[in-house]
This record gives structure tokens, sequence and C-alpha cells, in this order.
């Protein structure tokens, strides 16, 4: 063998690193003979002194500990909370406590977003189709960019990915008035946001819960909303399915034919099935909001949606005790998201070596992150969101209800061209010019500093090759693995 | 034996160095370029059309002549045009293509195709499908395991384009520890290189060092896999950029028609003679719980039409004997209709193989649509059998050994 990483296949791509069975962690631990075994196996294949001679430097190099610089806790945060951060931004939280940090990520609602709301181009919903789906993509592309509340994007993308809808049944206009629900509700309790979307304009259309009345039933929000939702799988019987459904009916949306376009929904008591309803075992003539209220104080759904809480912020497949702790976070509180959230950012797991650099940038966080480093122009949004989509990610289109796979699912040799591809195009239309930072400055910004040697020096070479390319060198910072991460 | 793991580290430095094809790219086109009768079995190509959300099978396959079926279905049901295979099923009336194929015995039609215990999960039984696993769900993709198992015998060409998906996302079906490229055009499959005064500065050599340092880093979380895919990439680029001149295609596809657009992506792949075993399309679309008669019947329509140029297309370039269709979706539909003109999620449905491999026909057993299953047909057809018999009849690989199993052999396809 030459080297460890080869001997691990992709076959364990689905598996996070630390889970990996042996190999490249046990040759690692074992440092410099680790390292000097590698490099005479290196030798041994024929490879020259150079690349050997980088190797014993790179395996020699680490990232534990990264997190333990306040400035490196803070671009951590920031990148998980929001969409990265600029040097300035750093500066700031790097002089705050990481109860501070916390604090002042969640508290958004007391910090203006009127600037950006003054940039943002005015969508026409009075009109008879509404704005398009691309002026509404870049509309949200450019609140990630340009928002002074990072979480509340953050939480927004969250949601999106959840509890999803999308624009190949839902209008633009109404998957715009979902986001807005979705900001809106971003903390709320998540009873009181599964009641609201169980009206939302979007969710109706694309569950088909505007076509659910009385004698009629439609099973597919009832299905979605208990298997992807709230409980997932096996908690929930096929009866329990159809019976849901039944409470489900009554709500309609107004518009008549203009289903698609139409951003408002009534309860009309006549498409209401009144009837007895046995559901997980209770009987009686529920409503919708009294199934989404039998199903959010159920432990699977506190432990299910804790789960992906923190899979999203942090790292996949916590360990139970992180699940208990955020699940019975989440039943004490009244299911109120925030309170989750801001035990998550709370936990030393969050900053765990475990967490640092351990999720792939999502094609939407990528887009944002890079933006936010180049500059960006009115152009620059939707050009974004088309690169979003070759990466893997339409915004607003989620592949199916169950929302983007994510994790590794976003690396595979198309889409990681085309995310190098889109960085260069960024890096090559900067504004303003960059000419002033210097590597030092690009490279702690976007990378936190903290790349392996190799690269550092493949990074000062191109720059003294090509040293009046700053376009050229900001690619090249934004092209590394440690970027693609998060 | 020289595995594609192998190849892959000890055969970039030639391949960038030079940026020259390497000989076992060329191989490669030599065997496709010479496209000879005498094909070996390795030579064969699956291609898997999958009909997402849930493809409802009575209006595909229609049993018009059974009275239950009109009953279940009073506004969804077909009246009209209905394309007869004998007196008591047709194909949907906008399956013209499929029924001229079917008609010149090149397509099969297995009846009644499920697995015990359905689930009606969109999510959990996809992944039934893709992993053949009706247990778990979990694994590798069943496809992924053929690739695995054409690399373990040195049968591969041992390069990323082996196994393909048209799009940004690589299908489950697929995954396993050999690499699979998700393409959305040959022609922008490649790396951009730095503009510089008017000059271009190459990065991948950079590039390289900087995944393969990362991939060194401890920790490196997904080192390896960002590592590899670099590779993978750059290698299948530049096997797609010696190639993609080539094509022309030799049909008309339909315009604004996304599979028709998948299905050509892949018929530029093979025809460009890029060593593709396993491709994957995806029309997405059949979930159709509310007014699904419109949004079906185009389905049908997109996919026929589709799959009719693609099948004149290889013809044309005398591929046409090497390669098999399939379709599959995660289930069919509910029997009886919905109060909201759609259906809901149900079991069984037919699935179609289609090509010149094939021998055409009817096969397995209608599901009955009186004896049912909380309002769901009855399965007649484990899938896992059609698989076995694809795996073990066209592409000569060990069907028991990659399904964990042994399934019934359906006389489906010619020697």
């Amino acid at each position: 063998m030459d080297d460890a990483p080869i001997a691990t296949p992709p076959a364990t791509r689905s598996r996070q690193i630390w889970q990996r069975p042996v190999s490249r962690r046990t040759v690692l631990a074992t440092g410099a003979a680790g390292a000097t075994a590698a490099a005479l196996a290196a030798l041994w294949k024929g490879n020259d002194l150079s690349q050997i001679l980088d190797r014993v430097r790179d395996y020699a190099h680490g990232y534990q500990g990264a997190l333990s610089t306040p400035r490196v806790r803070a671009a951590h945060l920031l990148r998980r909370a929001g969409f990265g951060a600029t040097s300035a931004e750093l500066d700031r939280y790097a002089a705050m406590t990481s109860t501070m940090m916390t604090e002042s990520v969640l508290n958004y609602q007391q910090i203006s977003n009127a600037a950006l709301e003054a940039q943002l181009a005015t969508l026409d919903l009075t009109s008879e189709k509404g704005p398009n789906a691309g002026a509404v993509q870049a509309w949200w592309l450019q609140r990630m960019v340009q928002t002074a509340r990072p979480l509340e994007e953050k939480m927004t993308l969250f949601w999106h990915g959840l509890l999803t809808s999308g624009l190949d049944k839902a209008g633009p206009a109404q998957m715009y008035t979902q986001n807005q629900l979705f900001r809106k509700m971003a903390l709320a309790n998540f009873d009181d946001l599964l009641k609201a979307l169980s009206k939302d304009p979007a969710m109706m259309v694309y569950l088909d819960t505007e076509t659910n009345r009385r004698g009629k039933p439609n099973e597919n929000y009832a299905r979605e909303l208990m298997e992807l939702f709230t409980t997932g799988i096996g908690h929930y019987t096929e009866e329990d399915v159809r019976e849901s459904a039944r409470a489900f009916t009554g709500w309609t949306l107004t518009g008549g034919q203009r289903l698609r376009f139409t951003t408002d929904s009534i309860f009309n008591p006549r498409y209401f099935d009144s009837g007895q309803k046995t559901f997980m075992g209770k009987t009686g003539n529920f409503t919708g909001d009294d199934i989404v209220e039998m199903l959010v104080p159920l432990r699977a759904t506190a432990e299910r949606l804790s789960t992906r809480l923190f899979s999203f912020f942090a790292y996949p497949n916590p360990d139970p005790e992180i699940v208990r702790d955020l699940a019975d976070t989440f039943q004490q509180s009244h299911y109120n998201v925030g309170k989750v959230v801001r035990e998550i950012f709370a936990m030393d797991a969050f900053y765990s070596p475990k967490a640092y650099r351990a999720l792939i940038k999502s094609p939407a966080e990528l887009a944002a992150q890079t933006l936010r480093a180049t500059g960006s122009d009115a152009r620059a949004y939707g050009a974004a969101v088309a690169a979003s989509a070759a990466m893997g990610q339409v915004l607003f289109y989620p592949p199916n209800v169950a929302g983007w796979p994510a994790g590794t699912a976003w690396i595979n040799s198309s889409t990681l061209l085309t995310r190098l591809n889109f960085v260069n195009g960024a890096a090559q239309r900067m504004r303003p010019s960059p000419s002033s930072s210097t590597l030092d400055q690009l490279t702690n910004t976007l990378v936190d500093g903290n790349l392996s040697p190799t690269t550092k020096d493949g990074l000062q070479a191109f720059q003294a090759a090509h040293s009046r390319n700053q376009a050229g060198l900001l690619f090249m910072v934004l092209s590394t693995p440690e970027f693609q991460l998060n | 034996m020289f595995s594609r793991r192998d190849f892959i580290k000890q055969g970039l430095i030639p391949v960038f160095a030079g940026s020259a094809v390497p000989s076992v790219f060329a191989n490669g086109l030599a065997a496709a370029a010479a496209d000879s009768p005498n094909a070996t079995p390795s030579d064969r190509i699956l291609v898997l059309v999958q009909l997402a959300g849930g493809n409802d099978g009575l209006n595909t396959v229609i049993p018009f002549a059974d009275g239950a079926y009109h009953d279940a279905r009073p506004t969804l049901r077909q009246d009209q045009g209905v394309l007869p295979l004998n007196s008591e099923l047709g194909l949907h009336p906008n399956l013209k293509g499929l029924k001229a194929r079917f008609d010149a015995g090149q397509l099969a039609i297995v009846q009644g195709v499920g697995y015990p215990s359905p689930n009606l999960s969109h999510f959990a039984s996809m992944s039934i499908w893709e992993t053949a696993s009706v247990n778990s769900g979990i694994g590798d993709g069943w496809l992924g395991r053929y690739l695995n198992y054409l690399d373990k015998v040195g049968e591969s060409p041992n390069h990323a384009l082996e196994g393909v998906s048209a799009g940004s996302l690589v299908p489950p079906e697929l995954r396993s520890s050999t690499p699979v490229t998700a393409l959305q055009s040959l022609k922008t499959f490649r790396l951009q290189p730095v503009n510089e005064h008017g000059t271009q500065v190459d990065v991948e050599n950079p590039l390289m060092k900087f995944y393969g340092a990362f991939k060194g880093a401890t920790p490196a979380p997904f080192g390896a896999l960002l590592d590899a895919t670099l590779n993978e990439a750059l290698q299948a680029s530049h096997a797609l950029q010696a190639t993609d001149a080539t094509y022309q295609a030799k049909a008309t596809y339909p315009a604004s028609s996304p599979i028709a657009s998948s299905l050509k992506l892949v018929a530029e792949t093979i025809v460009s003679g890029l060593g593709v075993r396993v491709a994957h399309v995806t029309l997405g679309g059949f979930d159709n719980h509310a007014r699904e008669k419109p949004v079906h019947d185009k389905l049908l329509l997109d996919l026929d039409q589709a799959l009719s140029a693609f099948m004149e297309d290889l013809q044309g370039h005398g591929l046409g004997d090497r390669v098999l269709v399939m379709t599959w979706s995660e289930f069919g539909r509910r029997v009886k209709e919905n109060g909201s003109a759609g259906t809901d999620h149900g079991t069984a449905a037919p699935m179609f193989l289609l090509g010149a491999p094939v021998k055409g026909g009817l096969y397995g057993e209608p599901p009955s649509l009186s004896a049912l299953d909380n309002g769901n047909l009855k399965f007649t057809t484990d899938f896992r059998s059609v698989y076995a018999s694809v795996l073990q009849g066209y592409l000569k690989a060990p069907a028991s050994d990659l399904l964990g199993g042994s399934y019934e052999m359906l006389p489906l396809l010619k020697a």
C-alpha cells in the first residue's frame, strides 16, 4: 500500500470519515512513524522526492485544535448559522464569548435588514401570474448573500429542505409566499409552523390538500406529514394515513382555475369531512390542526426534528445522548425550534473536532459564500441560481418531497467540476477589485487560514508566478477542498 | 489484476503530465469503433429509465376488457384509442412507438411486478428497488454491485464513464465503490482554465496537488471522496474531450423534452465509445394524486417519443444489438381513483424491456382487479426476478451473488 487514503474505498462514502474502520486514522495516529512509512512506501512506488516530502509534512499537519482559536470558532459558527463571514464580521465575532456569539446570531429580530430590503428587486405578486420562477430564485439567493440576519435565511433554507414544496407543481408566487412563511416562523413553535403550513397555498398544491374534500380524501399530505415532516416511518399505520387525510379536508384555495397563482387559502365548511375519525387510537371529529397537535408531542417527532437540526448545523448521525437532550428541550419548551437551535450552538459537540469541516457545502451555500467573497451585482444572482442548479440544487425545486439528499450526494465528478468552474467564473467577475487582498487575508477569511502546507506552498507559487492575477489567486483559494466543506 | 483504483492511482501521472488519451481509453474507443456484431457479453449496455413518483401501471398497460377497470376509474379510464396487445390488454394511446416495437418483437412487458409486503412510501420503496433489498433498502445499488463485479473480474474498461447518469446527481442504484459519472453535457464537462491577459493558465496540476494534500491531512473529512472525485472528473473530461466531436444524432429527438435530452446525452456517450455499461435517466412527475389524466398522458407521450428516438438513433449507429432499455417505478397506483381525479400510492405495476436483445411479448400474470389487498394489486412477479433475468441472461453476470438470493429466471432475453 502506498498510502492509506487509497485503501479507503468510496464504498464508505456514505459513512463519515471518523466512522471509517481503520487505515487512515490508524496510520495517522502513529504520527511521524506513519508518515515515514507512507513516504517510504511512496518512494518504493517511484514517486519523486518532493512529493514524498509534501506527504510527510501534510501527514504531520493537523486540523485538530483549529476550533480553539476565537476567529476560527466565529468562522465555524457563521458558516453553519449563515453563509460565511467577511473579515470584519470575523473580527467582531472573534471578540465575543461563545454565548455572546450564539445570542448575536439568534436574536436577529433586533437587527435591521433595511439595507437588504432596499436592495431587493420588487416582486410583483399582484399581476395575473405573479413573478417568474427565476426572479424569485434570484431574490432568495440575494437575500442569502446580503442579509444582516444570516440565521433567518439559513433556517428558511432548512425548512425548505424539510417541509418541501416545489415549482414542479406550485407557482412562483406561491413558493415565494411559503418562503416568507418559513422566514417569519423560522424559530417558532413547530406545531404553529405545521398548522400554518397545512394551509399554505404552495403546500396545498404540492401535496394536493387543495383537492382533498369530504367524501374524496386525498392521502398525499397526510402521509408525508407523518413520514417526512414529523414522526418518520414506522410510527403510524396505513389506516392512520387514510383517517388523517379526512381531517385535513375543508381548506381550499381562492382563485378557481388559477390554482398555481393564488396565494390565499380559506376554510370552506362544505368541503370538511366532519365525521368521526380514528387516528392513532383516538376517535373524534378531528381537524387538521388536531392531527398536528397529536403528532408534534410524540417523542418520535421530537427526536426526528432534533436529529435533522443537529445534522444540518453540526454533523450527521449524532449520538443518542445528543438527540435525547435536544428532544427533551423541544418537548419542554412547547416545541420551540429556537430553543433547540440555541442548545445546538451551545453544545461542546458543535465546536468539537468532529464538527469541524464535517459538512459539505450545499450548492446554495457555496454560491452564497462565493458571492459574499467576490462581491456581486444584480446579474450575479441569476447566474448563481443556474450554477446551483447544475451543482444539484435548484432552489424552490427539490428533487422530490424528501428534499435534497445532501451530504456526500453533493459531490460527484459533474458537480465538482461545476463547483470549480462556478468559483472560477465568480472570481473573474469579481467586484470590487480585490487587489488589496493579500494571500493571507484571503485564506484567513475564506478557509480559516487553515490549509495543508502543500496547498499553502501551491498558492504562494501561483502568486509568485502570476503576481497580477488576483482573480486567479482568489479562484485558487475558493477551489481548495477546504472551501468545499462547511 | 488491474483494478480501477490502481488505475486511478497509477494512471494519473501519465494522463495529466501529457494530457494524452491513455491507452485504456484508446482501447475503449477502438472496441467501440469496431462496432462488431461479435460483441462480447461485456460490451452490452443497460439503460435504466426511472419513472419517478409511482407510475400508474393500470393506465399504462390497460386491462380494457375488464369491467372492474372501468368501474374503478370513472374519470381516469382510457376509453378511446387504446393500442391492443391482445384481446384483454392494450397500451396507453400515447405509447405508439412502444406498440410498434412490441409488434416487431422488441418490447417485453412484465406484468404485475412488485414485492412482498409492499411499502407505500416513495422513498422506502425506491430504496427497495434500488438496492434489491426488500427488508432494509440499505446497501449498494444493485447496478453498483454489477459495476463492482466488472471491476473484480477485470472486464472493466477502468474509468469513470462505465456507469453514467444524466443529470446532476448519481442515482442510488448505481452507487458502490465504483465511480459513476453524472453528466449534464459532454461539452461542458471540463475544468475551465484561469484567464490571464488573454492567455489561459492550466490549473489541473495545482488542484490535483491541493486535493491530494488535503486527503493526506489529519483529519481530512471527505478527503478521499473529494480527491477521488476530482481524479475521476479530470479523467472523464479528458476522455470526453477526445471524442465529443464525433457524435451526430441519427434520429430527431423531440424538443423541450427533458427525458429526450437525457436519452440523447446517453446515446451520445454510448456512440462516442466511452465504455459505458450502465446508464440511468429519470422521468419524474408520476405522483399524480390529483388531476392525473392530462399529466400522465403527457408523461407517457414524452416517454414514448424519447424512447423511439433513442432506439432509432442507436440503430442508426449500428448499436441496436448492444443496448437494452428497462423501465421501473417505485410502485403503481391505487386501483380505484380518488376523489381528486387522481390516484394514491399503490403496489404492483408493469415493467418494459425494450431493444433488439429482448424476446418480445407479455410475461407474468396480469394481477386481478377484484382480489385486492387494501385496494391495491397483489404482485405476481417479483422485481428481483426481472433483475436476475437481466443480470444473468443479458449482462452474463452471476445474478444470485449480486442479488443475494436466487430468483426465477424469466425468458425475456435472447441468448
